[in-house]
């Protein structure tokens, strides 16, 4: 039996409760370009005797861990879930591993970020920062902790949404700080990936990190970030301290009118929603709720939108491997958006940014439509 | 098979400010990891022994630290570790550290000896050759290809502008591993947990029947005097001028390089 | 009068450059020592190199067996070892090549000789030999010293320029009895394996990015690539657009480039690109953008439109290339 720490598959994951209706599959979108099938995969990790069996299957690396399945599931299994864990089976054993998989990988056991960047430049993206942003790791305290996050620490166009962040929390007055060059990765696509013992590793080395500086509560750029604190860590360590995504946060100053928007932005905006955000935490409301907020924006929603939204592709480590050919959702969200005469794409995640920011040039739409973070559309209307 | 293969845990200065204290690099704040070359040396070893059976002993010269490399290389498929670790090597330039490395691996019986290269640090390119003398045994190194058949090694050994010397030699030998010669695999933090109760000997300069001037600054030939940084210009030189004088002024720049 | 030994370096029928590199180090490191630079060609039927080595140095030592035909390390440092010890040479320059890494060391072990490899200064203080060579990937130079009088160098391609050659040295032709090496046998030289284009073996390579425009305008920058003995690589939308095949992309999720040469044309420098590339030897860009990021990795820089540069470029590296 294929088995997981000891455990097997079946057990592990319920597998006997799953009945082969096909949802899962039905709604998976990387299958219309894919061979992957998660019905066959569920029965795949039921039967199966050993890791060989998942060696051939090329397409485990395809899932971008949009989560559909799992929300779909009638028996309430997890075969997302599933599938990381097949990977990890090949990661284990280091067979079958994508190359650019293993590099994100190893970059990550090394340098605490999947990018290929050296930890002391973790700040960098402070540089050209103008405002105060409290480090905490030189003695300063606060009440919040701002985790920036591995891309927004390194991807140069992602680090304006760090800026953008840093902009707006001081704009209200929130008194926060961030852990400078010893934040380190949260683990999210690690998981995803497969490599459990670097997970496991990445929860330990944060909890103690986090426990270290006595954190309380905790905001994060990145909902990938976000759900790998606020639902994976429980599963692997005692967590204290509360997380909250940006947008949530906002949302609730913005209740409290601790939040002052005075330029009109005049323009039509519409919302990607994150699977990290949306089908795997039903953060719905919020972000749209901020959005709202912001002077002059005209909201409009995509024919796709909340539990029906469309993936990025970004997730699952597909930031790390091309996956299956054929065109990218993102392009689709592209043209989705631009149906509705959206000016402006309104991502709240990192790996949404850089998924449909190249989509929008692929698509041909770079004169009609840009991709902004909601941090950057509250930053300029400050 | 008996295969040997040598690894050394290198500091990545890819993106480091590097800064010069003495003699050497300040490298608190630097990543280790295994030196590139040896990550491919052990990959080749672990091939070779799953296609003709053998033992694999991963070794070191290096403090407590190195034993993160030798872990790795039994993660991969290693089967015992040796780190050889001792004051006196402090100082000691290559040829001091392969005659360390001769001392111990003439003591076993071994078919093949591995390393990479060069190591990414220092870069001397020294170890495999002058191992191989010390040992009396024929080498090859820069290897991107390597047969092992009827007590023979077949090379092909890389050379400049995409030619390759194909040469054969007798078992026992040393070979020099360049990077590309295979794939290495993926060694996952799981692996490495479980490979941590596999033994890894420390021997001490005594055992391998070395005195300390024998290693050391004492026992090198070569002396690391002075550091210094090389000037450095990042953020690209601007050639100006028209498209016919830029031009120029490139392709100038590139003979000068020696890239044409 | 002391002598400085430059082992020459050839391969299938021509005398390669780094000789000549060594020989003008040699003439500087001579005057410094007070001595004389000797070439020391090992080969077969090699007269008309001895010849052209005579112009660069003041003796031409000439060891010609049919064994030497071709270079094997093993043979190599059987005859060298016999030499140096019989002569004595203060310094003995050879290459840090694919042939003198194969070789050196195992020479320098044999005669219990001071070794530094990669060298790319060479400075006498004192009647003492310093060298530099470069550590930690070139972003450290260290001075190292070499204990006692005799030394082995190797020496960095293209560190040192080549001189011209207006000597003419003497040609002493030395017999060396060769037995037979048990060892190691030389088979032959091989091609890298031809087909599908290995965009991480390549040693030149072009990077062509989004602004590359039309599929029509690829042969244009083939044939600048064909100038340079280089491949074409490409950024990720190239690829999307299938202008050209997957295995050409350079990046984060396609392939780690580290060429001696990366001319990157109208690429914008995405993180996700230059983490493909930036570990490359000299990286050039040329994008109309002066502030694209890749200008923060490039070493090198036109500000220009690619499609008025492409074109001269190809010529001036014709004609540099003679
Ligand atoms: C100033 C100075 C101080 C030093 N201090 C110390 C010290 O305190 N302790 C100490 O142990 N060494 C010390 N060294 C030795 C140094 O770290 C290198 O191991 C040694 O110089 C080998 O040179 P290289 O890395 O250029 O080897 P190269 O010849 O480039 O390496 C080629 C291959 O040899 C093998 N190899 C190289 N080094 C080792 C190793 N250490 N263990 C196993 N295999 C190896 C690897 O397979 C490697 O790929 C010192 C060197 C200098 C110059
Ligand atoms: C998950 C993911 C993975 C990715 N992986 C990769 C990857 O592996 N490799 C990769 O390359 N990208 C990758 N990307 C895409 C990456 O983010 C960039 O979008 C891409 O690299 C941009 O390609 P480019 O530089 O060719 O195009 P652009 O960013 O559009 O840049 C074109 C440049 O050309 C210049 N230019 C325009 N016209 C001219 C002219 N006539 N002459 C000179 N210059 C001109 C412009 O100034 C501009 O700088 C990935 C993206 C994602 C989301």
């Amino acid at each position: 039996m294929m088995e997981i720490a000891g455990e097997p598959f079946a057990q592990k994951f319920d597998l006997y409760t799953c009945m082969q209706c096909g949802k899962c599959t039905g709604g998976c979108t990387v299958s219309l370009k894919s061979p992957l099938n998660v019905r066959r995969m569920m029965r795949t990790a039921l039967v199966s005797e050993s890791s060989d069996a998942v060696l051939g299957l090329k397409e485990l690396w395809d899932c971008t861990s949009c989560g559909t399945c799992t929300s779909r599931c009638p028996r309430s299994l997890d075969p997302a879930e599933v599938i990381f864990g097949m990977r990890s089976l090949l990661i284990e054993e280091g067979r079958g591993v994508p190359k650019t998989i293993m590099e994100a990988l190893e970059s990550t056991v090394k340098n605490g970020n999947p990018w290929g960047r050296s930890k002391m430049k973790r700040t960098e993206w402070l540089q050209d920062f103008e405002g105060e942003v409290k480090d905490l790791t030189g003695g300063a305290t606060a009440e919040l902790l701002a985790f920036i996050g591995c891309t927004p620490s390194y991807d140069p166009r992602v680090q304006d949404v760090a800026r953008a962040f840093a902009t707006v929390f001081n704009a209200a007055g929130v008194d926060y700080g961030i852990l400078g060059n010893e934040e380190s990765c949260c683990g999210s696509e690690m998981h995803a990936m497969g490599e459990e013992g670097l997970f496991e590793m990445l929860v330990e080395e944060n909890i103690e990190l986090f426990g270290g500086f006595e954190v309380k509560d905790m905001v994060t750029i990145s909902p990938h970030c976000y759900n790998a604190f606020s639902n994976k860590y429980s599963e692997y360590a005692d967590v204290n301290f509360g997380v909250k995504h940006y947008t949530q946060f906002l949302a609730e100053l913005i209740d409290k009118d601790g939040l002052e928007l005075s330029k009109e932005l005049g323009k039509v905006v519409t919302y990607h929603d994150p699977c990290y955000l949306g089908k795997h935490n039903s953060i719905y409301d919020e972000p749209r709720k901020v959005i709202e907020a912001i002077p002059g924006v005209t909201f409009v929603e995509m024919e796709r939108s909340r539990e029906r939204s469309l993936c990025c592709e970004g997730g699952g480590g597909m930031m790390w491997n091309e996956g299956a050919e054929g065109e990218r959702t993102a392009v689709v969200r592209v043209r989705d958006a631009a149906e509705q005469g959206a000016e402006i794409i309104a991502v709240a995640c990192p790996f949404c940014m850089l998924t449909l920011e190249d989509a929008v040039k692929t698509a041909g739409y770079d004169d009609q439509i840009i991709v902004k973070d909601i941090l950057e559309l509250l930053a300029e209307s400050l | 098979m008996e295969i040997v293969v040598c690894v050394k845990r290198v500091p990545d200065t890819s993106e480091a400010d590097v800064v010069i204290t003495g003699k050497d690099i300040k490298k608190d704040d630097l990543a280790f990891e295994i030196n590139e070359w040896d990550n491919y040396a052990v990959e080749e070893a672990v091939q070779i022994k799953e296609k003709l059976g053998g033992n694999i002993t991963v070794i070191s010269v290096g403090d407590e630290e190195a034993k993160e490399v030798i872990r790795r290389g039994l993660a991969m498929g290693g089967d015992t570790g040796i780190r050889i670790d001792h004051p006196a090597l402090a100082g000691s330039d290559s040829m001091a550290i392969a005659k360390t490395l001769a001392a111990a691996i003439k003591d076993i019986d071994y078919d093949l000896v591995l390393t990479g290269a060069q190591a990414g640090d220092l870069g001397a390119g020294i170890v495999p050759v002058a191992l191989a003398e010390m040992l009396g045994v024929p080498h090859a190194t820069l290897a991107v290809g390597l047969d092992i058949e009827d007590g023979k090694a077949k090379v092909k050994r890389e050379l400049e502008g995409g030619l390759m010397e194909v040469l054969e030699m007798d078992l026992p030998a040393v070979v020099g591993v360049q990077t590309g010669i295979n794939e290495p695999r993926y060694v996952s933090i799981m692996g490495i947990r479980k490979a941590s109760k596999k033994e890894i000997k420390l021997l001490d300069i005594s055992d391998l029947g070395l005195l300390p001037k024998d290693v050391g600054e004492e026992g090198s030939l070569t002396v690391i005097e002075e550091l210094s940084v090389p000037p450095v210009t990042k953020v690209a030189e601007i050639l100006e001028g028209d498209p016919a004088e830029a031009a120029s002024k490139l392709a100038e720049i590139m003979k000068e390089k020696g890239v044409l | 009068m002391a002598e400085i030994f430059v082992l020459a370096e050839h391969r299938e029928g021509e005398l390669r450059e780094i000789t000549f590199e060594m020989l003008g180090a040699a003439k500087y490191l001579g005057k410094d020592m007070g001595a004389t630079v000797t070439a020391v060609l090992l080969g077969h039927d090699v007269d008309t190199y001895a010849e052209k080595l005579g112009s660069y140095a003041d003796t031409v030592l000439v060891v010609d067996d049919p064994k030497l035909d071709y270079f094997n390390a093993e043979i190599y440092q059987k005859v060298l070892s016999k030499l140096i010890s019989d002569k004595n040479p203060v310094v003995t320059l050879i290459g840090h090549t694919a042939f003198g890494m194969d070789l050196a060391p195992a020479l320098a072990v044999e005669l219990g000789l001071p070794l530094a490899t990669d060298c790319i200064g060479l400075e006498v203080d004192g009647g003492k030999l310093f060298v530099t060579r470069q550590i930690y990937s070139g972003k450290v130079n260290a001075k190292v010293s070499l204990k006692g009088d005799q030394y082995m160098v190797t020496i960095r391609s293209a560190a040192f320029p080549v001189e011209e050659g207006t000597l003419s040295g003497e040609i002493v032709k030395e017999a060396v009895a060769i037995e037979d090496v048990p060892y190691r046998k030389f088979i032959g030289y091989e091609e890298a394996p031809a087909g599908e284009v290995d965009i991480t073996q390549a040693d030149y390579i072009i990077g062509i990015g989004r602004a590359i425009g039309d599929p029509e305008n690829i042969p244009m920058v083939e044939e600048l690539a064909e100038a340079l003995g280089g491949v074409l690589a490409c950024s990720r939308p190239v690829v999307d657009k299938n202008w050209l095949p997957k295995d050409r992309q350079v990046g984060s999720s396609g392939k780690i480039v580290k060429p001696k040469l990366y001319l990157a044309l109208g690429i914008s420098g995405a993180f996700q690109h230059v983490a493909g590339m930036k570990d490359s030897g000299l990286i050039v860009a040329i994008n109309k953008d002066p502030k694209a990021p890749i200008f923060n990795v490039a070493d090198y820089g036109i500000v220009n439109d690619l499609f008025k540069i492409v074109p001269v470029l190809k010529e001036k590296i014709t004609e540099l290339k003679g």
